[in-house]
C-alpha cells in the first residue's frame, strides 16, 4: 500500500480558532432528559451528567459541526466519523451555570487506511470555561473524515 | 468500599437502543445528522438499515457504568475509542474491570459490546473516590 506521500496535502487548518462566543447553561430539565434517554435518573445534588462535556463543547464551540468540516474542506454530508475523545476534568459540570468554549484545531492529518481508503484525521481541543473563567474541563476529539474522492 | 485490582464492575445494559432517543440528541448536539434519525437515508449511503446510535452516547453508557460501580466517584480522565457503530435496537452491554488502585483513586478499562456483534467501543478512565 502506497504512502502518504502521494497524496496532496491536506488543508492547513492547525491553530484555528474555535472558541465559542455565547454562554451555554446545562438546564436541569434538559439534563434529567439526557440521563433518562441513557437508561439513568439524573444526580439530585445538582451536577450534570459527565457526558455534558462533550455535549457542551460541540454546542457552544465557535464552529458547528458542518463549520468545523468546512474548515477542512470536507462536506459533512460525506459523513465524518468518531475516532476517539478524552476529558480530563478539574471539576464536575453543574446545572444552571454558564459555561464557555475556547479551543483551537491541532491537526489534519492525511492518512491512507486499508478499511477507509485515504482519510484526514482531524485533531481539535476544546475547553469547558466556569463562571469565575476557570477551565473545569479540556477535551481532545479525534474525527475521521473519509476521502472518497481521492481513494 | 474496598477495590481491587481485577474486580470487575457492574455491567450497565441498555435492552434495546431506542431510535427516539436519538432524536433528543440531535437536538441536545444540536446536530441533525440524518444517519441517527432517518432509515432510508442509511440505507441510501450504504451504511445499513438501522439508524446509528450518536457516539457521546455511546461513551455516556461507559460513564454510566462508572457512576454505577462508584457511588459518589468524580470522573477525573476518560479516553474514548469509537470502533464501530451502534444501531438502533441493539442490546448493548457496558463493563470494566479495575486496573489499578491507588489511595484515592482507580483506574479502569471499559469496553461498550453490541450482543450481536461483539466490542463497538473501548475506554480507559481515571476515577477519584470520594
Amino acid at each position: 500500500m502506497p504512502d502518504s506521500d502521494d497524496l496532496p496535502p491536506p488543508p492547513k487548518v492547525a491553530g484555528i480558532r474555535l472558541d465559542g462566543t455565547e454562554s451555554y447553561i446545562i438546564s436541569a430539565e434538559d439534563n434529567a432528559a439526557l440521563c433518562r434517554s441513557t437508561g439513568i435518573d439524573p444526580a439530585g445534588d445538582g451536577t450534570a451528567h459527565p457526558i455534558y462535556y462533550y455535549v457542551a463543547t460541540q454546542v457552544a464551540m465557535g464552529k458547528n459541526v458542518a463549520g468545523l468540516c468546512a474548515a477542512c474542506d470536507f462536506d459533512v454530508d460525506e459523513g465524518p466519523m468518531m475516532g476517539s475523545s478524552e476529558v480530563r476534568f478539574s471539576t464536575p459540570l453543574r446545572t444552571g451555570l454558564p459555561y464557555t468554549v475556547s479551543g483551537e484545531i491541532l491537526g489534519l492529518e492525511r492518512k491512507r487506511s486499508r478499511k477507509l481508503g485515504v482519510m484526514d484525521v482531524l485533531t481539535y481541543r476544546l475547553r469547558l470555561h466556569g463562571p469565575d473563567g476557570g477551565a473545569a474541563l479540556e477535551t481532545d476529539n479525534v474525527w475521521v473524515l473519509p476521502r472518497r474522492e481521492l481513494a | 468500599m474496598s477495590y481491587a485490582v481485577g474486580d470487575e464492575l457492574p455491567p450497565f445494559i441498555i435492552e434495546a437502543v431506542d431510535p427516539e432517543a436519538m432524536k433528543q440528541w440531535a437536538v441536545f448536539l444540536a446536530d441533525p445528522n440524518q444517519i441517527h434519525l432517518d432509515v432510508e437515508f442509511v440505507k441510501a449511503r450504504g451504511l445499513g438499515d438501522r439508524v446509528i446510535n450518536q457516539g457521546p452516547i455511546n461513551v455516556a453508557y461507559m460513564i454510566n457504568c462508572l457512576l454505577s460501580a462508584f457511588p459518589g466517584g468524580r470522573i477525573e480522565k476518560m479516553t474514548s475509542r469509537f470502533l464501530d457503530n451502534v444501531y438502533g435496537g441493539e442490546r448493548i452491554v457496558a463493563k470494566g474491570v479495575i486496573d489499578a488502585v491507588e489511595d484515592s483513586r482507580v483506574h479502569c478499562s471499559l469496553t461498550l459490546e453490541s450482543v450481536d456483534r461483539g466490542i463497538v467501543n473501548s475506554a480507559s478512565a481515571t476515577i477519584r473516590l470520594p
